[in-house]
């Protein structure tokens, strides 16, 4: 199986037990409390997290798109131009 | 009372401004399921049968990254956990149906069509179960329609490196972020994953995807011990 077969079914497998898992366990899961805003903090904890990655392992180049980047999400929080200031701006600083 | 056919069209039609919205980000899904060498067949299927949009281009871009099949699994499998907290708290809707009508909203479930229903609810109005499901039917053609054409587009492009486009999905993620964020309170579990994230690669001892994991993983626990609703 090719990693990509991999990954499309064990995500499928994983999302459909979280989704159904709510269902069936969900009168006994706490509505509030520790439990869930871990749970709900997951999603940005991780992203920020491969966002940080990321740019650590890139150089200044990728600093700089990334900074204009965030000012874009900012300012607009709009996904096309943000993704559009950040090709522009990296590819611009790499041919410095 | 609402009839299930009418209930099902008004899902469907108030989804979509936000379908327009899902159409964005499953193009640029496309384009980063092309780098990873994945055709219209293996996209269609992904979409498909995952249907998380935020997942898969996690999970995606860790295999393009070069991270091992395994850890592109646990960082996509992290980032939906929270959906059983999302049909948790619609599963009234459930209660009595058929086994396959449980099925089916479960995996059309997604935080689009869950905040429409919710909205629509406290609006005073008499919908559940098949406002959800008009829904998400609108998402799921959104959303598998658009990572087909984004990929089969995307594959026409020779060297994405050279253009850039490599650096995109750092760009998108960082808009992912800026929607994520809720305030203050994001404030030290952020902080911590950006920690725990900076010294296990400076240090060396964690390869990328596993850094991210166990960085995303510290700031939820942070958030859960230290947090207050």
């Amino acid at each position: 199986m090719t990693d990509v077969w991999f990954l499309i079914f064990g995500l499928a497998v994983g999302t459909f037990a979280a989704r159904l898992g709510g269902i069936l366990i969900g009168q006994r899961l706490p509505q509030g409390g520790g439990w869930a805003r871990a749970l709900n903090a997951l999603p940005g904890t991780l992203i920020i997290a491969l966002v940080a990655g990321q740019l650590m392992q890139g150089g200044p180049d990728e600093w700089i798109a990334g900074a204009l980047a965030a000012a874009t999400a900012f300012a607009t929080r709009s996904l096309v131009l943000t993704m559009i200031v950040g090709i522009a701006a990296v590819y611009l600083l790499r041919l410095i | 009372m609402t009839t299930a056919g009418s209930e099902f069209g008004s899902g469907l039609r108030e989804i979509m401004p936000l379908a327009a919205g899902v159409v964005i980000y499953g193009l640029a899904f496309g384009v980063l399921a092309a780098q990873a060498t994945m055709g219209g067949l293996e996209t269609g299927a992904m979409g498909t049968f995952v249907f998380a949009g935020a997942a898969q281009i996690v999970s995606v871009e860790r295999l393009v990254a070069g991270a091992g099949a395994f850890a592109a699994l646990v960082a996509g499998v992290a980032l939906n956990l929270r959906l059983i907290l999302v049909t948790a708290s619609i599963r009234h809707f459930f209660i009595g149906r058929p086994w396959w009508q449980i099925m089916l909203v479960a995996h059309f479930s997604t935080d689009e069509n869950w905040a429409m229903t919710m909205a629509a609810r406290k609006a005073g109005r008499d919908v559940g179960y098949w406002h959800l499901v008009g829904g998400g039917t609108g998402l799921f053609f959104a959303w598998v329609g658009s990572t087909i054409i984004g990929v089969l587009f995307a594959s026409a492009i020779p060297e994405p490196r050279a253009l850039g486009i490599d650096f995109a999905f750092t760009a998108a993620f960082i808009l992912i972020a800026r929607t994520l964020w809720q305030g203050r309170r994001d404030l030290a579990p952020w902080g911590t994953s950006v920690a725990v994230v900076g010294i296990a690669l400076w240090s060396d001892w964690l390869d990328p995807s596993w850094a991210l994991i166990l960085g995303g993983v510290s700031g939820a626990v942070i958030a859960g011990v230290f947090g207050d609703d």
